[in-house]
């Protein structure tokens, strides 16, 4: 374990991000994903510790000229009670209720969720069907400058991303879904939330006069990182939900993922959840 | 204190079957309560040991000057240190190892300062490795030049058991229906929350004070001893609470005397406390075993035969773990009624991890095998399941071929019993005819029993137990007993048998059990023995103590001592329950009179049972016992996911003593052979551990537990205390098989092979369905 | 050794002040250095929940948080349940119910039931057994933990 040299935990968003102009930082929120990798030795810190918890402007969950936006320190409990998110997009709420245990839901955010780029992260699943993008803040000629990137394209390997160091990601955004939106998320037991996910699957859409469109799907844990299912959305685009048109999402759904062996599980038992789910999940829509 | 009494008459009552709250309850949900991992002595220091982290090597160097240079470290010792000092059953294994024979093995440890330093000084030293080719499998160990794990068994052949009763050949010939069949059982380990811990203290004289988390502090003391070469009389064992243990402390591991040896030689305590990687690395895991069985039946559904041929993974040490066929023979020979017997059990040294002693111990993995034959022959003679079972079960005083006398035996009442509660046999008509039908959950139900021994198990050459008791002048009592508390209750059975005896309230039963310098002798707290033994202990020492104390009384009151009691803190009239005086003032009496007379009594409890012997026939426990389960299952046929929802158990408890903790066991016990049937794997590649954590290696958390309903057959157990028998054990035993039999009534499959994971039921499921 | 810094806050009511080293974390300070040794570790990665306390009326595993984000909050540890000699009522229902056997457990196990039924008073069965999905028991089977739950729960309403 190597030293840390200097601790801060400011309290402004500038302050933040200006201490990440200097290279040399490690980002602590919850430390629900920071702690165990330090212990296991899968990381080592910085020499500068920073505690963003403080920044208060970073916890709000707000709906704002039809973009709900999530500020990075929002927890997993926070995401689950929430009234905009139970009322417009309560597939956020499935998912945070299926995450881990309650007092990790308590303290883990999903800044960190994100961050951490774990390819079996919950929450990126429901995030990557609801077409979010991050942003990203970091420090121009004396001011915070924010990018904002699409989730889709953010994780480039297990625990990468393309965040600089010297960005702070600073809230996920995503248009309110239609009235017509439908969204599910389904997670391999057989514990309802205390799980290493071996299979996560997303599908969401807007189901219109009986046609399912602006279908997204998303995968995890069946691939380096969570990713979109393209042969799956292809499938469904503008399509009634029947059984041919389900039984394509299936094949498709196992083109999409790349599922490798580990201890969890093999590749041939997350190829057959893929398809499991996938048809549950077209079932579940179909019955909304 | 008034000695006015309060009432005139105090009726008989018992407390026996009432339930009884644990008296160190209260500091243990206040997080008063100092656990051995909790403790911290003056000038302690902290030990770590390095575990080789490979399989099968040589070492060829080890380097300790770095770490002896860095500040805060005052001592790193390997084993060169601690020559010809050698532990376990077959005096196989070392407290620190100058060969490497599994992942587990002990290098090098460290004495410093603070836990911190101690992991650093473990980095800084250098071992210089030559890797050996390793062995993994049974079949490997006995293939030609198979590397030779230990010196001493060229052959790499560990512990082996026989057993042989009436005419196989003659019983095959017999048998219309012979079921041939192999169950491999697989590694689980203990996960005791309360993680691997021991503090040695040595003082001027050579004496060691260990404070431990074993199970057996009397004979640890000459097990420990060897590997430290000091006389067993030289140590003190204190067993401060302790967070769980099941079987996983009833051996010595080297950590003990790694820390007794690091603490002898700076003059300072030393501490060892496991991480939880460490504890799932180098703790006992439960012997696995590949169980290859064979059952006979005559077409009218009677058992003629079992032969059983178990091999089992030795790994690299000999420990409890691979004498578990002691026990696994007698389920071949005594789950139900079994006239020819033929049992065999070899142990192989491998290179991987070692087995020692877990709840259940060599029952959970025959009566996996066992339970299941018992349901697939019914299904073949299609008879119904109960009918067949009653058939076979044996009545009390029965006498089986290892020669266990079923003196009381309440097998046909528990199968009934649990057959009704759960509408057993018309569920199972249904859901196999529901198996074949569209959809995508199906519903199982599967019943298994088994027999266990319940009035402990002498494999040693006494199997009993003592009891120190006295009474103060104030009628409180402190009992001195040699039975160890680990979590299961023993203290609030001991408070409740003296309570009854002596008619004193429950709470005013002080009990000392944890420093071997007070307690007497007890062989440990296992084998589902401790209610009976050191209950027949508590109760024998209160007699004793309440005819002193009625012999008193009958001279003061001139009455015959026939005709008084102890009730309610009173002297009373048996008869009517007058008072005659109040116990205080009773024992006051009798201790300043001109020849005092104090209530200091003991006992020394023998169970009636015989040693199990070299040919295992004996009669080797004073009870045994019986349960029923039945699971009800609800398995998601396309993840594979298998949901409990309700287990139904009948026990032959003999007697319920405390009803609470007897749930308490029941529940807890259920949960473990929970976790063995579904989820709970150790996950070895190449003799290392793949999953040594809680998120992979799954042991069942609160969503997962099914409804239990409990039903408790009263057998009335003629040497128990009260009747009771011992009951802590056949929760365990009994779960896995009846979750096996009803996944297959849900799906038609047999699983030989636990766990059934969720990815191993849908591939069976799957390739069943597209074979 | 990392940096060490001051922090203040509040434990059961009290105020705290120490300095800690800033890659501390809470499960380290009670247990180590601040002698509150009800609070256990038994996996130190959040699988488990032997370690689970109250920060500012949430429940979170102590063992991966750090002390240092302690500064200005109020924590509950198990310690800080009772009034005087007097079980909490929580404290107290898993004695009557059985529900403490090796106990190790049990200190995150209370605090998280308490917890539980504080946000929610009309909590079922099968609620509680999700809020306690992150405490592991291997003595109980959790029936009686439920119980003794139950049993608060019920007395409440």
């Amino acid at each position: 374990m190597s030293e840390i040299e200097r601790y801060i935990a400011p309290t402004k968003l500038a302050e933040a991000v200006e201490a990440l102009a200097s290279s040399g930082v490690t980002i602590v929120a919850g430390g629900t994903d920071l702690t165990p990798q330090i212990n296991e030795g899968k990381r080592r810190y910085e020499p500068v510790l920073m505690n963003i918890q403080r920044v208060e402007e970073l916890k709000d969950i707000s709906l704002d000229d039809g973009e709900i936006r999530i500020g990075c320190l929002a927890t997993v409990s926070e995401i689950r009670y929430n009234d905009i998110i139970a009322g417009f997009v309560p597939i956020l709420c499935d998912t945070a209720n299926r995450f881990a245990s309650e007092q990790i839901r308590n303290a883990a955010t999903i800044g960190g969720n994100i961050c951490n780029a774990s390819p079996a992260g919950d929450m990126i699943i429901p995030l990557l069907v609801l077409g979010a993008s991050v942003e990203l803040a970091s420090w121009k000629e004396g001011a915070i400058e924010i990018r904002r990137v699409p989730l889709n394209g953010f994780f480039t390997a297990p625990g990468k991303t393309i965040r600089n160091d010297n960005e702070l990601l600073t809230a996920v955004v995503f248009d309110k879904p239609s009235s017509d939106f439908v969204g599910q998320f389904r997670k391999s037991g057989p514990r309802p939330a205390l799980e290493i996910s071996t299979v996560t699957v997303g599908i969401g859409g807007d189901l219109k006069d009986g046609k399912f469109e602006n279908v997204r799907v998303a995968f995890g844990a069946v691939g380096p990182t969570p990713m979109r299912g393209g042969a799956t959305e292809t499938a469904l685009e503008g399509n009634v939900l029947n059984d041919d048109v389900i039984r394509a999402a299936v094949v498709g759904a196992q083109q999409d993922a790349t599922p490798i062996d580990d201890i969890r599980a093999t590749t041939w038992y997350r190829n057959h959840l893929i398809g499991v789910f996938t048809e549950e999940l077209l079932n579940n829509v179909c019955q909304n | 204190m008034s000695e006015q009494v309060a009432f005139q008459h105090i009726e008989k009552t018992t407390l026996i079957g009432k339930r009884i709250k644990k008296p160190d309850a209260p500091a243990k949900a206040i997080g008063k309560t100092r656990y051995i991992n909790d403790m911290v002595l003056p000038q302690m220091l902290y030990g770590k040991i390095l575990h080789a982290g490979r399989a099968h090597a040589e070492i060829i160097s080890i380097d300790t000057s770095e770490a002896e240079k860095l500040a805060g470290v005052h001592l790193v010792i390997t084993a060169k240190d601690t020559p010809e000092l050698r532990l376990g059953f077959v005096k196989d294994n070392a407290p620190l190892k100058d060969k490497v024979r599994c992942e587990r093995d002990e290098v090098a440890a460290v004495a410093a300062e603070s836990e911190a330093i101690a992991a650093a000084a473990l980095k800084l030293i250098k071992v210089d490795y030559k890797d050996l080719p390793g062995v993994f499998t049974i079949e490997d160990s006995q293939k030609e030049g198979a590397p030779v794990i230990q010196e001493r068994f060229p052959d790499n052949k560990s512990l082996k058991f026989e057993f042989k009763h009436g005419d196989l050949g003659q019983a095959e010939a017999d048998s219309d229906i012979i079921l041939d069949d192999t169950f491999n059982v697989h590694y689980v380990t203990h996960c005791c929350m309360g993680t691997s811990c021991a503090i040695a203290d040595f003082d001027h004289n050579g004496k060691l004070t260990i404070y431990s988390q074993t199970q057996y502090p009397y004979n640890y003391k000459m097990d420990l001893a060897p590997a430290l070469g000091i006389d067993p009389g030289d140590i003190r064992v204190i067993q401060p609470p302790t967070g769980g243990s099941f079987g996983a402390k009833l051996d010595v591991y080297p950590f003990e005397p790694v820390a007794a040896i690091l603490a002898q030689k700076t003059g300072r305590p030393v501490k060892i406390l496991f991480d939880r990687e460490e504890e799932f690395i180098n703790s006992p895991t439960r012997q696995p075993a590949s169980m290859h069985l064979r059952t006979g039946c005559t077409k009218d559904g009677i058992l003629t035969f079992r032969a059983a041929d178990v091999e089992m993974d030795n790994g690299a040490y000999t420990s409890w773990g691979a004498t578990v066929p002691v026990i696994m023979m007698r389920t071949t020979s005594g789950h139900y009624r079994v006239p020819v017997v033929d049992f065999k059990g070899q142990a192989y040294y491998t290179n991987n991890s070692y087995a020692g002693s877990f709840r259940g111990y060599g029952n959970v993995q025959m009566t996996y095998a066992t339970a299941q034959h018992m349901d697939m022959l019914a299904e073949k003679l299609d008879m119904d399941p109960i009918e067949f079972r009653l058939k076979n079960a044996q009545k009390s005083g029965e006498v089986t071929p290892q020669k266990s006398y079923l003196r009381e035996c309440a097998l046909a009442e528990c199968l009934t019993t649990a057959a009704e509660a759960s509408d057993y046999v018309s569920k199972l008509n249904k859901y196999t005819d529901e198996r074949e039908q569209e959809g995508r959950y199906k519903r199982g139900i599967g019943l298994a029993s088994s027999i266990h021994n319940a009035g402990g198990a002498k494999i040693h050459k006494s199997d009993g137990c003592g009891t120190i008791l006295k009474m103060d002048d104030y009628a409180r009592v402190t009992v001195i007993t040699g039975a160890s508390e680990i979590g299961q209750g023993i203290d609030a059975v001991i408070a409740q048998i003296v309570s009854e005896e002596l008619g004193v309230p429950v709470e005013h039963v002080n009990l000392v059990n944890n420093d071997s310098d007070l307690g007497p002798w007890d062989v440990g707290v296992h084998a589902s023995r401790t209610t009976f033994i050191a209950g027949n202990g508590a109760r024998r020492a209160a007699i004793k103590a309440k005819k002193q104390i009625l012999a008193a009384a009958s001279k003061q009151a001139n009455v015959s001592a026939d005709e008084l009691d102890l009730r309610g803190g009173f002297v009373v009239q048996d008869k009517d329950g007058a008072v005659v005086t109040k116990l205080d003032k009773m024992l006051r009496q009798m201790h300043f009179q001109p020849e005092p007379d104090v209530v200091m009594v003991s006992d020394y409890y023998e169970p009636n049972s015989e040693p199990e012997g070299r040919d295992h026939i004996s009669d080797h426990s004073a009870a045994y016992s019986h349960a029923v389960h039945i699971a009800e299952v609800v398995v998601d046929t396309l993840t594979g996911e298998v949901k409990v929802e309700k287990v139904t158990m009948a026990q032959d408890v003999g007697r319920v003593i405390n009803r609470m903790g007897l749930e308490a066991q029941m529940e807890g016990g259920m949960a473990f052979g929970l976790g063995f049937a579904l989820s709970e794997e150790m996950l070895f590649e190449e003799g290392r551990l793949k999953n040594p954590n809680f998120r992979d290696y799954k042991v069942p958390t609160a969503p997962e537990m099914p409804e239990i309903e409990m039903h408790f057959i009263e057998s009335d157990c003629e040497e128990g205390p009260y009747g009771a028998k011992g009951i802590a054990e056949l929760p365990t035993i009994v779960v896995a098989p009846a979750i096996a039999n009803a996944v297959y009534n849900a799906t038609g499959i047999r699983f030989f092979n636990p766990p059934m994971t969720p990815e191993k039921v849908a591939r069976a499921i799957w390739e069943k369905k597209n074979a | 050794m990392s940096v060490k810094i001051e922090l203040n806050f509040t434990m059961n009511g009290r105020p705290v002040n120490i300095e800690v080293p800033v890659d501390m974390t809470v499960l380290n300070l009670l247990r180590e250095n601040l002698d509150m040794k009800g609070t256990k570790y038994a996996c130190g990665e959040g699988e488990c929940g032997a370690c689970t306390i109250e920060v500012d009326g949430a429940t979170i595993n102590s063992c991966l948080m750090y002390a240092v984000d302690l500064e200005g909050r109020e924590i509950t540890t198990i310690e800080g349940m009772q009034t005087g000699n007097i079980l909490h009522p929580m404290q107290q229902s898993f004695v009557d119910h059985g529900a403490v056997q090796c106990g190790f457990c049990m200190p995150g196990m209370i605090i998280q039931a308490n917890y539980l039924v504080k946000k929610n008073p009309n909590l079922t069965r099968e609620e509680m057994k999700r809020g306690l999905e992150g405490n592991v028991c291997r003595c109980t089977g959790y029936t009686k933990v439920l119980d003794a739950v139950a049993d608060v729960v019920g007395a409440k309403g």
